[in-house]
């Protein structure tokens, strides 16, 4: 395994896209990268440069915390819990 | 380090650097997309390695197998070879990344290489003349890569201690 792998770590990539209504393309596309550095990403198969964790946080709507952090998927739920109860 | 000490950024502009990129075509702008440029840098690697090996392989397999007329062909690509892995280490060295500061440089993939190395330098010196400019070049490199290798343990040896050191 190379050193671009973020071993297996989860992230909550791939929920807040789909979320967004998004699909890979274009969420490469407006974050400047390949369709396949956003597969890697989502796979944990690539640990993104701390700039680009903060261009998906931006587009995607949530932190870099939220993101990549260690409960990655508990944190986004919360968030999307308190927007919806409009916290 | 305490709070009040900060390391100084290193070498971008050097001279070596800058002309380190030109000849690995660093500005390309292949190297921004970064995933990519990360995969290009381990695979690059991977090809490095292989030519170190092929290579003296190939070294050491042309000074036995061909004696003294396959020498200066031998000696070529050892050179080809050193330079490669050289600058690599300097270009890493001038950007504040020392390979032989990190203790891990004494691992067992590398007693394949010295062997190599040691096979290559008895070749030479076996098929070398007895006299004059050939003895006393391939004489000079066996002294050299004797002096690399022990060079490389030490520093080896070093790191280790110094890590030793700062874990305990």
């Amino acid at each position: 395994m190379g050193r671009t792998s973020a071993r297996g770590r989860r992230n909550a990539v791939r929920m807040a896209r789909t979320a967004h209504q998004l699909t890979q393309a274009e969420l490469a596309r407006e974050i400047g990268v390949t369709r396949q550095t956003v597969v890697a990403v989502e796979a944990g198969d690539y640990a993104p440069s701390v700039y680009l964790a903060l261009a998906i946080a931006a587009r995607l709507g949530g932190t870099v915390e939220q993101l990549f952090g260690e409960s990655p998927l508990a944190d986004l739920a919360g968030n999307q819990d308190e927007r919806k109860a409009g916290l | 380090m305490n709070v009040e000490e900060h390391v100084e950024a290193v070498g971008q502009d050097d001279w070596f650097v800058r002309a380190a990129g030109m000849v690995g075509d660093l500005g390309n702008p292949f190297y921004r997309e970064e995933r990519e440029r990360d995969v290009w840098n381990e695979a690059s690697a991977v090809g490095l390695q292989l030519v170190l090996w092929l290579g003296l392989a190939a070294a050491a397999g042309m000074v036995w197998l061909g004696g003294a007329p396959a020498l200066p062909y031998a000696i070529v690509v050892f050179v080809i070879v050193g330079a490669g892995s050289g600058v690599g280490l300097l270009y890493a060295h001038r950007l504040g990344v020392r390979v032989s500061a990190t203790g891990r440089v004494l691992r067992l993939r590398l007693v394949p290489y010295v062997a190599l190395v040691v096979l290559f330098l008895f070749g030479a010196l076996r098929a070398a003349p007895s006299s004059g400019f050939g003895a006393s070049f391939v004489g000079g490199m066996a002294v050299g890569g004797v002096a690399g290798v022990l060079t490389l343990a030490w520093s080896g040896i070093r790191a280790r201690r110094n890590k030793q050191l700062d874990n305990s």
